[in-house]
């Protein structure tokens, strides 16, 4: 091998020094010959004859080394480029269609890449599994669940884990090497600057190195440190390190206030780390804290509150692993029955578990750049056909030289490889730049959406999709070109008019574009119809001008329900008297906020309670959310506590609690040991989750009458005109009362509801922009089909024009034809249409994946750009001179 | 296997002088036209079965000598006995006859 690739770099010397030795051959011989009486020229053409065709020896010796494939691939190449260059405007076309194909594949693919294909930024992620908590249908009576979830969080009947059945899990099973419970609590961090709220997250102690972390200076937490009244320590990130503490190296001797509590500074965590949690939310997470459970809560199998995160043992499989749950879980079952019955826990690999709720909508906007990628590759080998058709002459002058059919085909399959190589070049180019619009455009909430970059992966994957579509777009023209009968194709040269299968191949190509165009226009309708709707979609409350923000108290300085309550009342009061507050309101949580839910029992049927949204609001809640009141009256400041508990509630409620009954003066109550509370009124029902939730059943309490087991936290004003302009304003009030409280989450109502529709406005944005530019791509396949065959017809229609027909006739002829290519390719279109549309159902809203209208809306539109595009070769037809069109011929 | 047998015998020959040799040893009844030696001797170089040095004629002109290596040297041996087995299956075939 070494020898022929020193041969090959030396083939010039080389192919000199078999020369050299050949005329010594045949010089030697003439001599001989000579010696023997033949004259000198008789001498060496004899020689010549003996020694047969000399350039034939030396391409033979050159080919026995093997190199003759390369050299003439270099040549095909190199001819491929020149033949390329000549016709820049031919080029350019192909290559920017490309481009845009595949840079917004790549765009799209490296947002897949990073949320879904790459592996969790943990060792051995593969061991990783989340663990959560399944309920059935029928609720156990003790049981409320808050606190955030992760992942595919509000799944029915998921919920997270109760730190009591943690404690079996942990120690019954044989499948995990470690389990961790971790949840999202953030504090107030005092002492340092300006008060601030920063995230952190309470875990168990193993919590680390079941992720396969440690504390790079410092130590990780012990079992001692998670005992209930251990010294509170904590483990700070790095990010945390730099920013707060200077990157101070003695920081592990500090400490931290947090929420009031002096909590000492044990460990750093290496740079970059991240929870599980902070892999589906932005917000950077500073700090952790064992969680210390105290033995009440380690007593109470019904309170679901922590996520859970495990790391399987070794050789451990997840079905072993579930089996092994499902034993402990059916034990749990029979010995607390209370809280534990239809409650089974569930494992998932962490890395599926956290991308759950995005997968689908990926895996489409995946698909849908493939369509487009497919597009212009139809696009392209089109335009090739068009090409080769005009190169007929060239061709068929290479076969008469005797060309092979191989070489030809070759040739032309060079030609689309190094297109494809150049599309693949815009398309990376382009592809970085849309991928940085995506990025602007993309929701925060995507998994791992911070993450993405472009690596080596991405360009891999391009540069085979490019290679791929290369030999795709080139088969078609190579195979026609190497077809090319050298006699008939010199013959019908002169009119350059391609065969017969050439006009059907370029007809299949166009159909074949109109169809995938409307497979993606039809899924664009179909989301962008869901999207009005659920834009259309009442909330049951006014969120225009209202501002809302979250006032978290530290139980430490507030530990009683009646001084938070103290608290709101004052800033309240403050509020109120700024200019330009219409009202004021403070809950638990304002509505798409998060909230508190859980069983309620009424007098009619004290023993099976609904599942219901409970909230804790104040007397202005319902003015300034404006949420109307239908019957009885809201609350007053004279319903504290001493006076008669009393409720509101929605009229789902009231239908569902109090059927064929008036439910003022009835009697409900959350939970077996909480008072009777008396219903007062009925409000409109609201939508707390956003438009796409669900209308539940909800009760309202009393915020002045604190029996509730939540704490407030969420104060809303609305205004007479731009909300924004009274966030220092109320944030002055705060510090007023408390200089060390922060105020956090500070956003209009107007806000809240546009963010929680963001994800679904960036898929129908996308798949919308995706549509538009395969329907642009259709267009102008087919203004290129038509113009080209009107060109090329021009001699039939002069004739036609020239014995009578009128140019109406004409532009008929031309529209048939377009008509024909549309009609076939909305038929195919269609069809794919309705197969792949399965694949969208779980994104829509409202409405059916076979939703005529987006179906008809979709053929419209196609049909009347393609007919407007069509128009214009039809009428160049129809204006012909039939002198000049004949004369051209 | 005529070349390697001819190098064998004689040491290192340019491309005109083993085909004189051939020529001579088998008194013309083999006469090959003379070009394909040289694409012969590519292959041969590239299995390495010789090698090739540039040097001076007689004559004082640059020519290419070849001359065997000892995978040159097996590679006959296996030819030849390989022949050997032709030649007396067919020789066997001829005395039945």
């Amino acid at each position: 091998m070494f020898a022929r690739l020193r041969h090959f770099l030396d083939r010039n010397r080389e192919a000199a020094d078999l020369r050299e030795e050949m005329r010594l051959h045949v010089e030697l011989r003439a001599r001989q010959l000579e010696q023997h009486g033949i004259s000198a020229e008789e001498a060496r053409s004899m020689a010549q004859r003996q020694f047969g065709n000399a350039s034939m020896v030396e391409d033979h010796s050159r080919e026995a080394w093997g190199f003759g494939s390369w050299e003439r691939l270099g040549q095909d190449v190199r001819l491929a480029a020149r033949s390329l260059r000549k016709t820049p405007g031919f080029t350019a076309i192909a290559v920017l269609t490309l481009g845009l194909g595949l840079g917004m594949n790549t765009a799209v693919f490296t947002v897949v890449d990073a949320v879904m294909l790459r592996a969790l930024p943990y060792p051995e992620p593969g061991r990783l599994v989340s663990l959560w908590e399944e309920v059935k249908r029928e609720k156990p009576d003790d049981m409320s669940s808050h606190g955030s979830q992760l992942g595919s969080a509000g799944r029915s009947g998921r919920t997270t884990v109760s730190q009591a059945n943690l404690v079996d899990y942990r120690n019954r099973t044989k499948s995990f090497s470690r389990l961790a419970a971790f949840s999202l609590t953030p504090k107030n961090l005092t002492g340092v600057g300006t008060p601030e709220r920063i995230a952190g997250e309470t875990v168990d102690w193993p919590f680390f190195s079941v992720l396969g972390v440690a504390p790079v200076p410092g130590r990780d937490f012990l079992p001692e440190d998670d005992r209930f009244g251990a010294d509170p320590v904590v483990i700070v990130t790095h990010e945390f390190w730099l920013r707060h503490l200077g990157a101070d190296p003695q920081a592990l001797a500090q400490s931290l206030n947090l929420d009031g509590s002096t909590y000492r500074i044990i460990g750093v965590l290496p740079p970059a780390f991240r929870s599980p949690t902070q892999l589906t939310i932005p917000d950077e997470i500073a700090f952790y804290v064992p969680s210390a459970a105290s033995p009440k809560l380690l007593a109470s199998h019904g309170d679901h509150e922590v996520n859970v995160v495990g790391r399987l043992r070794p050789g451990v499989t997840l079905q072993a692993a579930q089996n092994d749950l499902k034993l402990v879980s059916s034990a749990l079952a029979r010995q607390y029955p209370g809280s534990n019955r239809n409650v089974s826990a569930a494992i998932a690999p962490l890395a599926d578990d956290l991308v759950s709720g995005v997968r689908q909508s990926l895996w489409v906007l995946l698909g849908a750049t493939a369509l487009i990628v497919l597009i212009t590759c139809v696009n392209v080998a089109n335009l090739l056909l068009v090409r080769a058709t005009a190169r007929r002459h060239e061709t068929s002058v290479r076969f008469a030289l005797g060309a092979s059919r191989l070489r030809i085909a070759r040739q032309f399959l060079a030609e689309s490889l190094l297109l494809a190589l150049a599309g693949c070049a815009a398309g990376i180019l382009l592809g970085r730049l849309l991928m940085k619009v995506l990025l602007a455009l993309a929701p925060k909430t995507i998994p791992l959406i911070a993450t993405v970059t472009m690596d080596w992966r991405v360009f891999a994957v391009a540069a085979a999709i490019a290679t791929l579509t290369g030999v795709a777009f080139g088969l078609a023209p190579a195979w026609q070109a190497a077809q090319t009968k050298a006699s008939e194709a010199l013959k019908t040269a002169a009119r350059n008019t391609g065969g017969r299968s050439q006009v059907r191949w370029r007809a299949v190509l166009t159909a074949t574009e109109v169809a995938l165009s409307l497979v993606l226009l039809v899924g664009a309708g179909l989301l962008l119809k869901s999207f009005v709707l659920l834009m259309g979609v009442d909330l049951g409350f006014q969120p225009e001008r209202v501002l809302a923000m979250n006032v978290n108290l530290p139980k430490l300085r507030y530990p009683t329900p009646e001084s938070r309550l103290m608290f709101y009342q004052q800033l309240e009061e403050r509020v109120r008297a700024l200019p330009g507050v219409q009202s004021v309101a403070y809950a638990n949580r304002m509505p798409l906020r998060g909230g508190w839910g859980g069983d309620v029992e009424t007098d009619l049927a004290p023993e099976s309670g609904p599942d219901v949204d409970l909230q804790a609001v104040s007397p202005g809640y319902f003015e300034t959310l404006g949420i109307p009141l239908m019957r009885g009256r809201g609350f007053t400041p004279a319903d504290r506590n001493g006076a008669p508990p009393v409720a509101v509630v929605n009229q789902t409620f009231a239908r569902q609690c109090f059927p064929n009954t008036d439910p003022l003066g009835h009697r409900v109550r959350h939970g077996t040991g909480a008072p009777w509370m008396t219903v007062v009124g009925v409000v409109n029902d609201i939508r707390r989750s956003g438009k796409d939730g669900q209308i539940r059943p909800q009760v309202y309490l009393s915020a002045a009458q604190t029996g509730y087991p939540v704490a407030l936290a969420d104060f809303a004003v609305r205004t007479a005109s731009d909300p924004r302009q009274l966030v220092k304003g109320v944030q002055a009030q705060v510090w007023s009362l408390d200089k060390d409280q922060p105020v956090t989450a500070v956003h209009t109502f107007e806000e809240i509801v546009t963010a929680a529709a963001a994800e679904r406005r960036f898929q129908t944005t996308l798949l919308a922009t995706f549509a538009t530019v395969a329907l642009g791509l259709a267009v102008i396949g087919l203004f290129g089909v038509l113009s080209y065959s009107v060109s090329q017809r021009t001699g039939e229609l002069g004739i036609r024009l020239a014995l009578g027909a009128r140019p109406r006739a004409i532009l008929g002829l031309v529209l048939r034809q377009a008509g024909g290519l549309i009609g076939t390719g909305v038929a195919l279109g269609l069809a794919a249409a309705l197969a792949l549309t399965r694949y969208l159902q779980s994104l829509l809203f409202g409405i059916q994946r076979t939703d005529w209208t987006a179906y008809a809306a979709a053929v419209g539109l196609l049909a009347a750009i393609s007919m407007l595009a069509a128009l214009v070769p039809a009428r160049r037809g129809s204006k012909l001179d039939p002198m000049a069109a004949l004369r051209e011929e | 296997m005529l070349i390697l047998k001819t190098l064998a015998r004689s040491g290192p020959l340019h491309g005109f002088e083993i085909a004189e040799s051939i020529r001579k040893t088998t008194e013309d009844i083999l006469q090959v036209e003379e070009g394909s030696l040289y694409p012969a001797l590519q292959r041969m170089l590239i299995k390495a079965w010789i090698v090739g040095e540039w040097g001076k004629t007689e004559e004082n002109r640059r020519a290419r000598y070849y001359r065997l290596t000892p995978e040159g040297h097996q590679q006959l041996a296996r030819e030849l006995a390989r022949y050997g087995r032709v030649a007396g299956a067919i020789a066997r075939i001829l005395q039945t006859a």
